[in-house]
């Protein structure tokens, strides 16, 4: 055991809400709220990484997730033809499949999660003030490159995003 | 066994299942970007639970989370740039309607 019962508790619990709220997301027939379910299921993955003493990730994680679902929400509401889901709509299709896929998909996970040898556990963490100038000198270091490659690749994400998103000239003009 | 990995190892394994189940059921684009998204999820919480109880002073498992937040940022704007583009021309962002993507 490397923490008190009351993390372990308190991860269990976070780690139950996350998966909770992931499967509300896609029980419920109103957009508005399956974003707000994924808003609180990915808060909980927040919760869950400041548990695990992982402070800078935790709090990046809760405030990314923030605004990405609110934006998402947004979104829902803007294509949806029944955002609120009061038409009750069927919006599935192949669901014995995708059954069938994601329950070996949780199955085959477990199955390694427990019959794997995972080692002795670390006891011993850095505080958070030294992870995060660990992590800093680890991006400004040796994965320099890396996570260059990403935000370039965010960049280039977002101008592709934009370009197939915006009208060509000739329809604007019509 | 440490009880504190296996359980967060357990969740990431259902938030993938979970995801699996979404990204191949939904016929709606937004809740598959949204079933794709609770699957990077999932492996968020593994990158962590590694990091944490078993390689804690090694800050690249860290800097990887950084790179799976920024995969996830990425596939929202390509995801939601394709689908005001479809929104736009078809005035629909349903897949079962798209059939003329399927190469």
């Amino acid at each position: 055991m490397t923490g008190s019962f009351a993390q372990v508790f308190f991860l269990a619990f976070f780690g139950a809400a996350a998966v909770w709220f992931g499967v509300v997301v896609f029980r419920t027939h109103s957009m508005v709220r399956s974003a707000i379910a994924l808003l609180f299921s990915q808060t909980a993955v927040g919760v869950m990484f400041l548990l695990m003493q992982a402070e800078f990730l935790g709090v990046l994680q809760i405030m990314m997730m923030a605004t990405e679902m609110s934006v998402m929400a947004i979104f829902m509401v803007m294509f949806m033809m029944d955002p609120g889901g009061l038409g009750a709509m069927e919006m599935t299709h192949q669901k014995r499949l995708s059954l069938w896929a994601g329950g070996l998909g949780l199955v085959g996970a477990l199955a390694v999660i427990l019959l794997s040898d995972w080692g002795p556990a670390a006891l011993a963490i850095p505080a958070a003030a030294e992870q995060t100038a660990e992590l800093g000198r680890e991006l400004l270091g040796r994965s320099m490159f890396i996570f260059q490659s990403a935000g370039l690749t965010i960049l280039t994400a977002m101008v592709a995003a934009t370009m197939v998103a915006i009208a060509p000239e000739k329809e604007r003009k019509s | 066994m440490i009880p504190e990995l296996i359980i967060a190892l357990t969740v990431g394994a259902a938030m993938f299942g979970t995801g699996l189940y979404g990204a191949l059921s939904q016929t709606n684009l937004v809740m598959i970007i949204m079933g794709v998204e609770l699957i990077l999820a999932a492996a968020l919480v593994n990158i962590v639970a590694f990091w944490r109880y078993l390689h804690p002073d090694e800050p690249a498992a860290q800097m990887f989370v950084l790179i799976v937040m920024a995969v996830m940022a990425v596939e929202m704007a390509v995801g939601f740039g394709i689908a005001i583009a479809r929104f736009r021309t078809r005035g629909s962002v349903e897949m079962e309607e798209a059939r003329e993507l399927k190469g």
